[in-house]
């Protein structure tokens, strides 16, 4: 490719935060506006944030990786309205801490504080309680794309408004989101997080109902067989005081982190954690600063480098209420039967609605983390929850699971076929791709 | 009060742009893309809160550059330091060009940052101010590659001799900075021989030493021992250096 467009293009290695996707990609580091438009327009390419998610949505061999960290910047603020418009690949942490110092909150942020805006779009993300505030999607306003054909386009439920909806979960299909305008929310002084112990699954499902409407909710729980499904739930309130003490903010989270030599996550590894959480988040109530509330995987930096240089896989699901408690049982069967190692298993409530490739719904969704995914008894595990969930209505998060394949996808998510036109229609010849769409056959 | 940038829309002029707002002070941002500007300038006052105002010129097709900017500052406080970041290189820069692709190179690497530096002189010697000039490695010695670049930044280290030797520091501080290599767009991906600078770090010493007074050095400052081996290399030596 020559350079004399004004754009260098790196070769280099990239890997999905989850080590399970990695390919040798080209890289193109725009700074300026005209550096995106440089690309001649039959490149294959691909938009690439802070390369945070767990799956590899952003890059690919044989496309041009375009990273967009050097538009990170806040354009403009409306302290009236609680609209911010920003660059796309602004740092969801960034975002948060500005609105916060402003009086005002973004509700739907991913645990990752690095990840990006568009990534953010791009993969239509939840927060703490996409039963409350639901995906990320409902927290924007407009969209500036460009398009290598139609050049730049300015969209929003009125203007462009399919094109502004494909942008949500459409990995990137759509164009490269440069810019979006962000809808905040008042914030509170800080929340007031309860925990409360749940002896399984099915338990945390009730907890997690009768709860619904707090701004924080989200359940952590053990997966080893003798355990399975005790835990906690935690639910934030917004808390009327300010904080009298500020609490320690740990620093973000890096956006790649060294694997310590070993996996660290065997069954005594799983078991010490395990207990270390018990320990930290038992029974009883906590005031903390919304930030920290927001970002708790800035804690788990150890947790991920623990899995070691295999990586791990997260195979979340969202099931519907009806068929909850009969895939929790059979789960449960599951795991007494093969006894996979699993890290952790998180839960939350949904209340929405599905949308494209969207990760939402009317149900509870579990997020199951297994370790060292390519090992035999652990692959075999994943392939039987694959099939467990699709059996009783499941509907998989494509932005998550690198396990996931494309026959799954296509059996979890109905009109698969259908979305995958939608979306395709504003790529015909097919220049957007990663290895996700790949896999998936989007 | 007012700091101006040209050549504010990447690499050291927007990390100039940054620890110059970080610092409070007036800016006046010059960038050839408005989108870019705009961007830039939204931020900073976003996070900084400070003043921040920007022009967009093409300083490759502007005959008179420091009028426009003259123009621009009419409306604000009087300038009071001056920091020429603008560059440009080509890939193609190897004795290859053509006349059109030679004048864009000179006009952005020396007629502008000149002709700005005229303009703005009698505002910058009322204030006892400060004007910044960016040089690079390429131009210690003439190689075979980016020719006219080379060139244009030699003459624009001799142009800044020439301003040191007019005015006392007390009159006009009067600052050269050869840089060695720096992250860029450009230099992104390139595998170099030697450790590559961040903006951030190169704009953070230069704002720090902006009432410094004058002198003309290498920064990172290890680049002037490299320089020095480079320029004492007997000609059939330094011949065969290609990278």
């Amino acid at each position: 490719m020559s350079m004399r467009r004004g754009f260098a293009l790196a070769e280099t290695d990239l890997r999905s935060f989850d080590r399970r996707e990695s390919a040798h990609c080209h890289v193109q580091k725009p700074d300026r506006y005209r550096l995106i438009e440089a690309l001649p327009d039959d490149v294959q390419r691909i938009s690439r944030g802070s390369g945070v998610s767990y799956i590899g949505a952003s890059f690919a061999d044989g496309c041009v990786v375009q990273d967009l960290s050097a538009f990170d910047r806040l354009l403009d603020f409306d302290a009236q309205s609680g609209l911010l418009t920003v660059e796309a690949g602004a740092r969801i942490g960034d975002v948060v801490r500005f609105a916060l110092a402003h009086g005002w909150l973004l509700p739907v942020a991913p645990g990752h504080p690095r990840a990006s805006v568009g990534g953010c779009i791009a993969a239509d993300v939840h927060g703490k309680n996409p039963a409350r505030d639901g995906t990320f999607r409902q927290h924007v306003e407009a969209i500036e794309l460009f398009d290598p054909s139609s050049g730049w386009l300015h969209l929003d439920r009125n203007h462009n408004a399919e094109r502004f909806s494909a942008c949500f979960a459409g990995f990137g299909i759509p164009g490269l989101i440069a810019q979006a305008t962000l809808r905040l929310v008042p914030a509170s002084a800080g929340y007031s997080l309860r925990s409360v112990a749940v002896a399984s699954l099915v338990e945390a499902g009730e907890v997690l109902l009768a709860h619904a409407g707090a701004p924080l909710l989200y359940g952590w729980h053990d997966g080893r067989a003798n355990r399975f499904g005790r835990g906690v739930v935690r639910f934030g309130l917004e808390s009327k005081e300010p904080m009298t003490r500020r609490s320690r903010l740990a620093a973000d989270l890096p956006a790649t982190i060294k694997p310590w030599p070993w996996c660290a996550w065997n069954r005594t590894g799983i078991a010490a954690m395990n207990r270390l959480i018990g320990h930290r988040y038992g029974p009883g109530q906590v005031h903390v600063a919304i930030e920290s509330a927001m970002f708790p995987l800035n804690d788990a930096r150890a947790y991920y480098a623990g899995f070691g240089a295999e990586g791990f896989v997260e195979a979340q699901w969202l099931l519907p209420h009806a068929r909850y408690a009969d895939f929790v049982g059979s789960l449960e069967g599951e795991v007494a039967r093969q006894r996979p190692r699993i890290s952790l298993i998180a839960s939350k409530l949904f209340d929405g609605q599905a949308q494209g490739f969207g990760f939402d719904g009317k149900g509870i969704a579990l997020a199951i983390q297994l370790p060292q995914p390519k090992a035999r008894t652990q692959a075999a595990f994943i392939a039987s929850l694959t099939e467990l969930a699709l059996l009783h209505g499941g509907r998989p998060n494509l932005i998550k699971d690198s396990s996931l394949q494309a026959d799954a996808a296509q059996r979890g998510i109905a009109d698969f076929a259908a979305c995958r036109e939608r979306l395709r229609i504003f790529d015909p010849q097919g220049l957007q791709g990663s290895m996700l769409t790949r896999r998936l056959g989007l | 009060m007012t700091a101006i940038v040209v050549g504010a829309s990447s690499g050291l002029g927007r990390a100039l742009a940054v620890e110059l707002a970080r610092s409070g002070k007036p800016l006046l941002l010059i960038a050839s893309d408005a989108r870019d500007l705009d961007a830039l300038a939204g931020d900073l006052r976003l996070r900084f809160k400070g003043e921040v105002a920007s022009l967009a010129m093409d300083l490759a097709a502007s005959a008179d550059p420091g009028a426009h900017i003259l123009a621009r500052l009419t409306d604000m406080s009087p300038p009071t330091a001056l920091l020429l970041a603008v560059g440009m290189s080509r890939s193609d820069d190897d004795g290859t060009l053509g006349a059109g692709a030679i004048g864009q190179l000179l006009a952005i690497n020396l007629h502008a940052p000149i002709a700005i530096a005229h303009a703005l002189l009698p505002a910058l010697l009322e204030a006892k101010g400060t004007i910044v000039g960016f040089g690079s490695i390429a131009g210690a010695r003439g190689r075979s590659r980016n020719i006219v670049y080379a060139a244009a930044k030699r003459g624009l280290e001799t142009f800044f001799e020439s301003l040191r030797h007019r005015h006392p520091p007390s009159s006009l501080r009067v600052q050269f900075y050869r840089l060695g290599f720096l992250r860029s767009n450009l230099t992104f991906g390139l595998k170099l021989p030697l450790p590559i600078a961040e903006p951030e770090d190169v704009a953070g010493k230069v704002v720090a030493q902006l009432q410094q007074g004058s002198f003309d050095r290498y920064e990172p400052r290890w680049w002037g021992m490299i320089a020095t081996v480079v320029r004492s290399l007997p000609w059939f030596a330094f011949r065969r250096m290609k990278d």
